[in-house]
């Protein structure tokens, strides 16, 4: 009769243990992640793979199990991928960090569990002018297909006196399978569409212009008579290039930890197009932000001089 | 019955050399523990502290710091694996804990955890030697010229928790004694029993001291017993050990890594380190046993004769 007792309590113990997610082992799988891993600002590859995770899987085992790494902090931080360590380079200081769709993990990669569909980018970058950019596009079409870590959000396209460039827009998302919200629903992923002295008047958007401290963003715009020129900045925060009032910008950041917004901009409305036409993973993947002049796509930041 | 970490005299080596002898030995057997986290040489050196125990007779307290160093790796090993969650190879997922959060039982937090515990043990099996074959009058007596208080302290400490533990057991015997049919006696009655034994034993213990003059200056002391022939080669044993484990450590002989993956450098520079170690073990080899008779050896080491 005791015997027969152990036995049922033992078997509950299992099925409430079964119930609760455990089991023996990684687990099943929960889908594919794609993983890059890429240098200096995402100018030069590294490894790129799609790869299948298991019920078990954080950004740290994903990277563990598809690169040679060194971790510190009882392997809670990544020190080296490849052989690329964090150091100190002519001053600057030199760290991996990574996104996971498009937005940048406010914990750390052994912590972020991945529940399959995840864009997961590790960069290996200068942090010496910006140690915190919130927001990339460099994972397009995250994080608008699948949201965030499996969280999905609505998107929304805030058409601001943006012309043909909203609808380009659109029809960018929709080409991905994006569902495009209507109305202002709360917590929605904001794509900006329209000229810069437009945009300046939201709040988010108009973080860019505080400094890439504030927007992650390594682009300015400066007044001229007939609007505004995009001025592109370098990993130092400094101005590199000013490239007129005929250049686009596409870029993302966000504001206290909010979804991400994403400003496709410019001084006019051609630029403003111009802007539009280059939301694709051709032109945006393994980038922080984009300048787009004439049919030429500039990543940003430049690179030092 | 005395407890097995009880100092007990006897003509081995590491009870006749001079304190300072021994804690340097057996300092330097714990440094290697708390310098290396490879676990052969974690192995190494509490293979040279149990083998240290046994040569030196120590056998009831090596086998129960043996037991207590095993139960306490378990317990780290066990809070690691759940508290950690970090590691390439998960065995087990264990799901969402109240406190715990997401818990995943990973290879390595076993294999970091096991290390700790280890290194635990080793520095339990050689204080639990230290604590049997290390006179703590003697100790006192060094010590007492740099720290007169503390070293007081620590050696009525020492000769007092044995004391008590002693009564323990008789108060348990008296219990038994009163048959099957008496009730058990609780933990919380001999608790407070033994606090008020031990209370009235430090109030005598205080008085006698008092009327002995300890608080007065340490007088010098004039019979101070001449160096033990066994001193020069605990010194020795300690030197090498610590060179070889600095020397080891510069070259990168604790090559060991838990995370992300589990990596236990083999290579030679760990063995020798590993070799060097456990061989320090057989220091209180006592060599050939003297042909004296016992009484005539008990003459000759004073400290047997107290047996």
């Amino acid at each position: 009769m005791r015997g027969c007792r152990g036995t049922a309590v033992a078997s509950a113990l299992l099925a409430l243990l079964a119930a609760a997610g455990c089991g023996l082992g990684a687990g099943a799988d929960v889908g594919d992640v794609h993983l890059t891993v890429t240098r200096e600002y995402g100018a030069v590859p590294m490894l790129e793979r799609s790869v299948s995770a298991t019920e078990s899987d954080t950004v740290m085992r994903v990277l563990e199990g598809e690169a040679e790494i060194e971790t510190r902090y009882g392997g809670g931080f990544v020190h080296s991928i490849e052989g690329v360590a964090e150091e100190d380079r002519d001053g600057d200081p030199y760290d991996w960090f990574f996104y996971v769709d498009g937005e940048e993990a406010e914990i750390g990669a052994a912590d972020y569990d991945v529940k399959g569909g995840e864009r997961i980018w590790w960069d290996y970058r200068n942090w010496s002018a910006v140690n915190h950019a919130p927001a990339v596009v460099g994972s397009w079409p995250a994080p608008f297909v699948d949201g965030i870590g499996a969280r999905r959000y609505p998107v929304v396209v805030e058409c601001m006196e943006g012309g043909r460039a909203c609808e380009l827009t659109r029809q960018a998302l929709e080409r991905e399978g994006v569902r495009i919200a209507s109305g202002s629903p709360q917590g929605a992923i904001r794509v900006l569409v329209g000229p810069w002295q437009r945009l300046r008047t939201d709040s988010t958007a108009r973080l860019i212009e505080s400094g890439p401290v504030e927007s992650g963003v390594f682009a300015d715009f400066e007044a001229t008579g007939d609007g505004y020129e995009v001025v592109a900045l370098d990993e130092g925060g400094e101005v590199g290039e000013r490239l007129g009032l005929g250049a686009g910008l596409v870029a993302a950041t966000s504001r206290y930890g909010g979804p991400p917004v994403w400003v496709v901009t410019g001084g006019t409305e051609e630029a403003v197009r111009a802007a539009a036409e280059a939301l694709d993973g051709e032109q945006l993947r393994d980038h922080y932000a984009v300048a787009v002049e004439a049919g030429k796509t500039t990543p940003l930041p430049l690179g030092k001089p | 019955m005395k407890s097995p970490f009880a100092y007990r005299p006897r003509p081995r080596p590491l009870q006749l050399a001079s304190p300072t002898a021994a804690v340097a030995y057996l300092g330097a057997i714990v440094a290697v523990a708390f310098l290396y986290s490879n676990p052969l040489v974690l192995l190494a050196a509490g293979a040279a502290a149990v083998t240290a125990g046994l040569l030196a007779g120590a056998r009831r307290a090596v086998r129960v710091a043996l037991k207590m160093g095993a139960a306490l790796a378990l317990l780290i090993v066990v809070v690691n694996a759940l508290v950690v969650s970090r590691g390439e190879t998960v065995l087990a997922r264990l799901g969402d804990w109240p406190l715990f959060g997401k818990v995943d039982v990973t290879l390595e937090a076993i294999v970091a955890g096991a290390s700790g515990g280890l290194r635990a043990a080793v520095a339990m099996i050689a204080a639990a030697v230290y604590s049997a074959c290390v006179d703590p009058d003697r100790v006192l007596r060094v010590l007492r010229p740099l720290a007169g208080r503390s070293a007081l302290t620590a050696t009525l400490v020492s000769r007092l928790v044995p004391v008590t533990a002693a009564d323990a057991g008789r108060l348990r015997d008296a219990a038994r004694l009163r048959g099957p049919g008496a009730a058990e006696v609780g933990k919380a009655p001999l608790a407070r029993r033994l606090l008020a034994g031990s209370l009235d034993r430090a109030v005598d213990v205080a008085a006698t001291l008092e009327l002995r003059g300890y608080s007065l200056d340490a007088p010098k002391a004039k019979n101070r017993r001449s160096r033990s022939r066994y001193d020069r080669r605990f010194y020795a044993v300690a030197a090498v050990v610590l060179a070889a484990a600095i020397a080891g450590k510069a070259v990168g002989a604790d090559d060991f890594q838990t995370y992300p993956s589990v990596e236990i450098g083999l290579g030679p520079g760990t063995l020798a380190i590993a070799v060097v170690v456990a061989l320090s073990g057989f220091a209180p080899w006592r060599g050939r046993v003297s042909s004296l008779s016992p009484m005539r050896r008990q003459t000759r080491h004073p400290e047997a004769a107290r047996v």
